[in-house]
């Protein structure tokens, strides 16, 4: 199965949207390693598109295969990859 | 594991008992927090130690204060539930008003999560007028600044500034959306159809979510000391040499008020630093009337005005910010009038 992860920031990346950008390509790497296929994306919040398919959040956050999981902080790398395993 | 978990969490727990508890008790034993430092006793030190001591004095008597309003802050931001408080500001009902006057200034300590929600908010068609609220509450109204103006310029004049701001951030943002402007910019940025994706915000365990807190509220101390210790380096001076008369003269009276609120606006002051500067200018001489609407001046300076322009367009910036400067001298003369001290 494959995974996709979308990072949602603002662009300009502040320093707590590149956190989680560096977290979610970390916990795509760990899963990587494994023979797992991650697809990392970054859009940006402020973005019509991204506000037409998820409505209005709060930066930084993280969907896994289309559906925001986490909002408004930045996940650890542990955490991250705990969420690709469960949709796994 | 499972022990090292409950470890981690009583750990959590006790660092921030620690923190109420301490502030709790400074409260109770009317312990000041704030500095105490006279012009008096810093005019007589070499010009290198004026900054030292005064900062010396804010670590002193601050750092419970100041610890508690960081964990808090970090608490607030990480319970609060977002999805359910941005599904209602998003809404464009009333309620929306309610929402991003009392609830968002809590966690929006961050101005990188303020502007890119407001963008939001507008573009998701909530209408400039909630969207317009949340932007003058958040800054004016944000858990970590009231917390530290409770302590260094006194609950009332607080009190003064979250009531008036809160009320001035909801009136403003209902006039603007009753202008000419505002029902255009509504009518531009129509309500986009109904998301197709789904948030389904995970629970993560109790443990995690607390760490997740306490390392927000570290980033914040992180980002905001620094420049708050620039900023004390400068106040300490201007306590030290600026002549009190000046601020007797033009920041006391009616037209202290008015005065106050011209110079809070393009005096750019980072979070905090305006309340120590305020302290300053209080030290000196400025009446409470003043003070207050200098507090209030904050959401309509120079750079906060830059980013939101760029989304809403120069005429919306120039009414809300009149409106805001209006706002402040009200508040101020109503301030003086009701609790006195002109």
């Amino acid at each position: 199965m494959n995974l996709k992860v979308e990072v949602i920031g603002v662009s300009p990346p502040c320093p707590r949207c590149k956190k989680t950008e560096e977290n979610a390509m970390k916990a795509a790497a760990r899963l990587s390693a494994e023979g797992v296929k991650v697809e990392v994306a970054k859009l940006d919040v402020t973005a019509k598109e991204t506000i037409s398919k998820y409505g209005v959040l709060m930066s930084p956050a993280i969907a896994i295969n289309g559906t925001v999981k986490i909002m408004g902080k930045v996940p650890d790398v542990g955490v991250i990859e705990r969420l690709l395993r469960e949709v796994l | 594991m499972e022990r090292k978990r409950a470890l981690k969490t009583i750990l959590m727990v006790a660092f921030v008992l620690f923190f109420i508890i301490m502030m709790a008790r400074a409260i109770i034993g009317a312990y000041t927090l704030t500095p105490t430092s006279t012009a008096e006793d810093l005019k007589g030190l070499p010009l290198w130690q004026i900054p030292f001591v005064y900062i010396w004095d804010y670590v002193q008597h601050g750092w419970v204060c100041l610890g508690f309003a960081f964990t808090v802050s970090g608490l607030f931001a990480e319970f609060i539930p977002k999805s359910f408080m941005l599904k209602y500001m998003s809404s464009g009902k009333p309620i929306a008003y309610l929402i991003a006057m009392l609830i968002a200034p809590l966690f929006c300590v961050c101005s990188c999560t303020m502007v890119p929600l407001f963008s939001g908010l507008i573009i998701a068609g909530g209408g400039i007028g909630p969207a317009l609220t949340f932007l003058l509450a958040a800054p004016a109204n944000n858990l970590l600044a009231d917390i530290v103006t409770i302590q260094v310029l006194g609950w009332q004049i607080a009190l003064a500034d979250i009531v008036a701001a809160g009320i001035s951030a909801v009136v403003i943002g209902f006039l603007v959306s009753k202008t000419p402007w505002g029902r255009k910019f509504d009518q531009k940025s129509q309500k986009t159809p109904e998301q197709i994706a789904s948030v389904e915000l995970v629970k993560l365990p109790v443990d995690e979510r607390l760490w997740s807190a306490l390392k927000f509220g570290g980033y914040l101390a992180k980002r905001i000391i620094p420049a708050f210790v620039v900023g004390l380096v400068a106040v300490s001076y201007f306590q030290a040499f600026f002549p009190s008369e000046l601020v007797k003269t033009y920041l006391t009276g009616a037209m202290g008020v008015v005065y106050a609120a011209i110079l809070a606006g393009p005096l750019y002051t980072p979070t905090l630093i305006e309340v120590a500067m305020g302290k300053a200018l209080v030290n000196l001489g400025m009446t409470p009337g003043a003070t207050v609407a200098w507090l209030m001046g904050q959401p309509y300076d120079i750079p906060n005005a830059l980013s939101t322009y760029r989304i809403v367009g120069w005429k919306i910036v120039i009414i809300y910010s009149l409106l805001a400067f209006t706002a402040a001298v009200f508040s101020g003369l109503i301030y003086s009038l009701l609790i006195g001290g002109i």
